[in-house]
């Protein structure tokens, strides 16, 4: 999708265990949701 | 409304931002309540933020934080870039920001519910900053004018934006050419069903 907007030179970091020990681990376990830092650069 | 189209979740768009305001509504007002979510300097920590500069910052711009990684780690900010901070929150990461760009940046937060808002104003007030200012508004309609920003930010929230394609739209046209965005999200690893997609009480839960 952001290829799709026009972004390019895209990055996607290392994933974060962003509900680890909290609340919502168990649905994040569940569909293994992470966090993650993305980079993308508009064209120019 | 609801809308179905590639990039857009089928939901009804305005009752998603009803209960998307409600629930950092709470975290505004509440933040060390039962949340799913890790809040505050624990979370900040444990996404590997500067220690020392969290540290340095007041409760109020901390204690609300809700991010989902960290959207620096892969490219710190460099000095007199302007920023856009897409759902500014209590202004954690737009402080960061601030930090990073120095006094001959500028960072503008955006952000659509009224006590995140009030607070991250409140915060900017304390520490005298005159480079951070935070404006109203939806992701999918960002108060800047075109070809403003130098570096887009954005911390747990495109994930919230039922009209994903919109929000990137947004997004590029706010930026310079060559311009970057730079934002932290959750993604997951397995599908989730159509039936819970629909579910607006699960987009925050």
């Amino acid at each position: 999708m952001l290829e799709d907007s026009g972004f390019v030179d895209i990055v996607i970091g290392p994933s974060v265990d962003t509900f680890g020990g909290a609340g919502g681990e168990s649905k994040a376990r569940l569909f293994e949701v992470f966090g993650y830092p993305f980079l993308a650069r508009k064209p120019g | 409304m609801s809308v179905d189209a590639p990039g857009v979740v089928a939901v009804d768009v305005h009752a998603l931002r009803e209960e998307v305001k409600n629930k950092y509504r709470e975290v505004a007002i509440d933040p060390h309540g039962a949340h799913h979510f890790h809040t505050g300097r624990y979370l900040a920590r444990h996404l590997g933020y500067d220690d020392t500069l969290v540290a340095s910052l007041p409760d109020a711009a901390v204690e609300s934080f809700a991010g989902v990684a960290n959207p620096f780690s892969l490219r710190p900010l460099s000095k007199g870039e302007r920023v856009v901070d897409v759902g500014s929150g209590a202004g954690f990461d737009s402080f960061v920001a601030a930090h990073q760009v120095g006094a001959t940046g500028q960072v503008v937060g955006v952000d659509m519910t009224e006590e995140m808002l009030a607070k991250s104003r409140s915060t900017v007030s304390k520490l005298g900053l005159k480079n951070v200012e935070f404006r109203e508004g939806l992701a999918e309609q960002l108060p800047v004018e075109d070809g403003w920003a130098d570096v887009v930010i954005s911390n747990g929230v495109i994930n919230l934006c039922a009209d994903k394609r919109a929000t990137f739209s947004e997004i590029h046209r706010v930026l310079r050419p060559g311009g970057r965005l730079q934002f932290a999200d959750i993604a997951n690893g397995k599908p989730v069903p159509e039936s819970a997609i629909r579910n607006i009480d699960l987009w925050t839960a």
